[in-house]
């Protein structure tokens, strides 16, 4: 499996190595909207063509940094919600599980006003 | 060159509440008569507004149902949501498909039973394809800032995060030009909005999910405070009053065929129509009684009123938004014209 998916602290390192090293000079690159996330097994197929993304936007010799936004392909995310509760000891002693359903902005909140997009993405269903 | 009619509640505040993206009413007829598609009309709209904005398409000739199972003089055909003139190619177009008539379907819907009694001959129009909607679980459409859910019914900002409830009831009257409310929803709006009726193609929930008689909010007493606080456009009284005697005149029974919401049982009461006590659930009786709703208010003999008497006293019969304002249609909506 290790060449199926990418390690999180991994898959951030990539990115940004890959700016630093793509253009002309050194280039900063933040990976934002996985904050929340600890641990997670990133798809490796699709993180080697975020890199070639990101060096893509790179090389451009108008970019001073880069930014790597990652938010639901879908706009709706479907969540388990966990309820807890811990005794003195800290040990968890009831649970219920619930579910709750998340809206989130679509994408042209972070591309509206850039004039240059290329949309790279499967259609939905051909991932 | 031909004008398309749209009529527009802009963002921002309207008689002090704050309408977080601009909507947008436009009659099926009008595109029609300037020979384009749904969505080459609303991509023309959407092009003149820069902010984020809601549209909903309707088609006055056709009917359809409120979250009560309700059926209205009048239907939604399609939604669209855009921001910075543009509308989302995946998420930000959806349509409400024709329902056929079949005895299956009034069997499965009993509240349909309405259709052939009130509204005749009319294509019924409810909620999207839930097996091609366009997000696998909200009825909802979306672009940039912009989100119009359960079926064209509430409209929201994903950045500011505020939201308009607008229910079906009265975005008719603001096609109609009659009259609505703006308010705050509240507590006795909240818990009957819950009070839903299973859909195949349910405007807000698919899949016949709940039946008659459940609540789909299931909180117990927090369900009064789901949607409370939001600022709302109503239907008035009036008009409401007049389409859930409609409905209550074919011979639907709340709590059964349609949903016994604070609204219906406040008119089926002075109708001396009683609730099926029998087929609504505890939880549903639960919230009920945390605005008011109990048992005993239900099933109490009130005097009996004619539908003319019940429509002329219906600000006092029925509970709903909170500190309404009345308004002619005219005095909110802007309407528009764009060259096509």
């Amino acid at each position: 499996m290790k060449l199926m998916h990418t390690k999180l602290p991994e898959f951030i390192r990539k990115m940004k190595k890959v700016a630093a090293m793509s253009g002309s000079e050194y280039k900063e690159c933040n990976v934002v909207g996985l904050e929340n996330l600890k641990t997670a097994k990133m798809q490796s197929n699709r993180t080697g063509r975020i890199e070639r993304a990101v060096e893509d936007i790179a090389k451009h010799d108008d970019v001073y940094k880069v930014e790597v936004s990652v938010i639901p392909r879908i706009p709706e995310s479907m969540h388990s919600c966990i309820i807890r509760g811990f005794d003195k000891e800290g040990k968890p002693v009831h649970a219920i599980l619930e579910s709750i359903n998340i809206l989130h902005p679509a994408e042209e909140v972070l591309t509206h006003d850039c004039p240059d997009i290329i949309d790279r993405r499967p259609a939905i269903g051909r991932h | 060159m031909n004008k398309l009619k749209y009529k527009i509640i802009p963002e921002g505040m309207l008689k002090g509440k704050y309408m977080p993206i601009s909507a947008i009413f436009i009659d099926y007829a009008d595109v029609k008569a300037c020979n384009l598609t749904m969505l080459e009309a609303f991509k023309k709209i959407a092009a003149e507004i820069p902010g984020p904005a809601g549209l909903n398409m309707f088609d006055m000739t056709a009917t359809t149902t409120n979250s009560n199972g309700i059926m209205l003089d009048g239907g939604m055909v399609s939604i669209a949501a855009s921001d910075y003139g543009k509308i989302n190619k995946e998420f930000g177009y959806m349509e409400m498909p024709e329902i056929k008539y079949s005895e299956e379907l009034i069997k499965e819907e009993p509240h349909l039973k309405q259709w052939k009694k009130s509204f005749p001959e009319r294509k019924l129009h409810m909620g999207p394809n839930p097996n091609t909607k366009v997000i696998p679980i909200h009825n909802a459409v979306l672009t940039g800032r912009a989100g119009n859910n359960n079926s064209g019914t509430e409209m929201m900002h994903y950045i500011n995060m505020e939201e308009i409830l607008l229910p079906i009831t009265g975005q008719l009257e603001i096609m109609k030009n009659g009259k609505v409310e703006v308010g705050g929803t509240g507590e006795v709006i909240s818990v009957g909005i819950g009070m839903v009726v299973g859909e195949e193609f349910g405007r807000i929930v698919p899949h016949r999910q709940w039946k008659c008689g459940k609540t789909a909010h299931n909180s117990k007493e927090y369900a009064k405070t789901l949607k409370s606080h939001i600022p709302i456009i109503a239907a008035d009284k009036s008009a409401l009053a007049r389409s859930i005697i409609g409905a209550l005149e074919t011979g639907v029974i709340p709590g059964r065929d349609i949903g016994a919401s604070p609204a219906v049982l406040s008119i089926a009461r002075h109708m001396g129509i009683k609730p099926d006590m029998e087929n609504i659930e505890e939880n549903a009786f639960i919230e009920l009684a945390s605005v008011g709703c109990t048992k005993e208010w239900m099933t109490q003999d009130v005097e009996r009123l004619t539908p003319e008497q019940i429509i002329e006293k219906a600000h006092e019969i029925i509970p709903g938004v909170e500190k309404p304002k009345t308004f002619n249609v005219s005095d909110i909506v802007q309407v528009r014209l764009l060259g096509v």
